[in-house]
């Protein structure tokens, strides 16, 4: 028998083989986010910026949404087709279909993130220069507490007949927490760095995002029960 | 209700037949024992183990094939099979061997490296049992595994079944029961989620 994390990265990397196979969905993701942060920069960008706080609650406003895009087919498709029943009857223990669809959707939004930041850094007019290492952490942590809400939330919401109206509904209340304090810390990285507010907020962040993972993969056998 | 007051041994090894009118619970009873469904009550017991309480030990000994395949359509046959090796844990040399035999067996080797959605009905189908057969399973659950396939491969799956009948347990559900007379050992009727009939298949009426 292979061991869970094992089996959670053959999901994952499964899942990221069928994407960039399929490329339409992940490029729909970019160019979703693309189109969001020129409609934004054009609305609010003046004197050739916008105000940092404004800025960095946009920024995760606009992968929040993006998530939205990602997350809610996650489970769907393996759903529609059946493959769910081969994920449910191999030996491996729930959390690691979880893990693995989490690990896959942190890859995703952060292949878009990669071109979306500096875009949005370039068009806002404002820098996440400040502080990297603390850039790319709350990034990280960020994009995976947000698909670790998201895998629940998609997965949660697959026995409805109306998924489209119901993963919002689900997703949004979960996932608000964590968006709340991304958007601040990201403030705080913008405006300039005041270390100790920023590891208080990133530590409550990363609780949040160990919160999610632990008691979404120990109730995931319910959500992959029919 | 699906099943009411099931009361069911089925024997090692051999082929068993699950026969029933739509409705009458071959498959609730099909997804209880495959750990998908959780009975409201009583107890079941799969290879020594509950599936319940132990549903990994019981996948280990599982091979599942549906009316639906477990493919990936994207993926090619041997990357779908590859990903189904590393769920079941299975060794590198243990897997081609199987890899090797099983799609020479179902003549699908030189579909393999070709995307599943390029594939036709038949061959998918051949594919998804090769899929279910590679880590060699102990318990065979083919829930109307005919339905969709063409005359040579039924034939191929008849012939594999039987020649492993004495070596692994399968428990089949089919509609054609002049099909499922001939190929299983015992039997079992269930109608409205109640056994009315089981035995050996030289017992079994077909107008039941």
């Amino acid at each position: 028998m292979t061991s869970g994390l094992g089996a959670a990265l053959a999901i994952a990397k499964k899942d990221i083989i069928i994407q960039l196979r399929k490329k339409f969905e992940a490029f729909s993701m970019f160019l979703f986010a693309l189109i969001a942060v020129l409609a934004y920069s054009f609305a609010l960008v003046s004197q050739g910026s916008i105000p940092a706080d404004v800025g960095s609650a946009m920024l995760w406003v606009i992968i929040f949404f993006m998530g939205m895009f990602g997350f809610a087919p996650i489970f769907l498709s393996e759903s529609e087709t059946g493959t769910l029943r081969g994920l449910a009857t191999a030996p491996i223990p729930a959390w690691a279909v979880y893990v693995g669809k989490v690990i896959y959707g942190f890859v995703l939004m952060g292949i878009v993130e990669v071109f979306l930041v500096p875009i949005i850094s370039i068009l806002f007019g404002f820098s996440f220069l400040n502080d990297i290492p603390l850039t790319v952490a709350v990034l990280v942590v960020g994009t995976l507490d947000l698909s670790a809400v998201g895998s629940m939330a998609s997965a949660l919401v697959m026995p409805s007949e109306a998924k489209a109206t119901v993963f919002p509904l689900v997703y949004f209340p979960t996932a608000t927490s964590g968006l709340i304090l991304l958007i601040e810390i990201t403030k705080i990285i913008v405006l300039g760095p005041g270390v100790v507010p920023i590891m208080l907020l990133f530590e409550i962040l990363l609780a949040h995002l160990i919160a999610m993972l632990t008691l979404s993969a120990s109730v995931f056998h319910f959500a992959l029960s029919p | 209700m699906a099943l009411k007051d099931i009361s069911l041994d089925f024997s090692e090894n051999g082929i068993q037949g699950l026969f029933g009118a739509n409705g009458a619970g071959k498959t609730t009873l099909m997804r209880i024992i495959s750990t998908l469904l959780r009975p409201h009550s009583g107890t079941i017991s799969v290879m020594g183990f509950d599936p319940q309480e132990e549903p990994e030990e019981v996948k280990k000994y599982l091979g599942l094939v549906g009316d639906k395949t477990l493919l990936y359509d994207e993926l090619s046959g041997i990357e779908n099979l590859r990903f189904y090796s590393k769920l079941y844990g299975l060794h590198r040399d243990f897997f081609e061997t199987q890899v090797e035999e099983l799609s020479q067996r179902f003549a699908i080797k030189t579909w393999l490296e070709e995307p599943v959605k390029n594939l036709s009905t038949g061959l998918k189908k051949r594919l998804d049992i090769v899929r279910s057969l590679i880590h060699n399973p102990m318990l065979l659950l083919l829930d109307e595994p005919f339905s969709g396939l063409d005359k040579d491969t039924t034939e191929d799956f008849w012939d594999y079944l039987n020649e492993h009948r004495n070596t692994r347990t399968t428990i089949v559900t089919t509609h054609n029961l002049a099909l499922g007379a001939n190929l299983c050992d015992e039997f079992v009727t269930l109608r409205k989620g109640v056994v009315i009939n089981q035995g050996p298949i030289s017992q079994f009426d077909q107008t039941l």
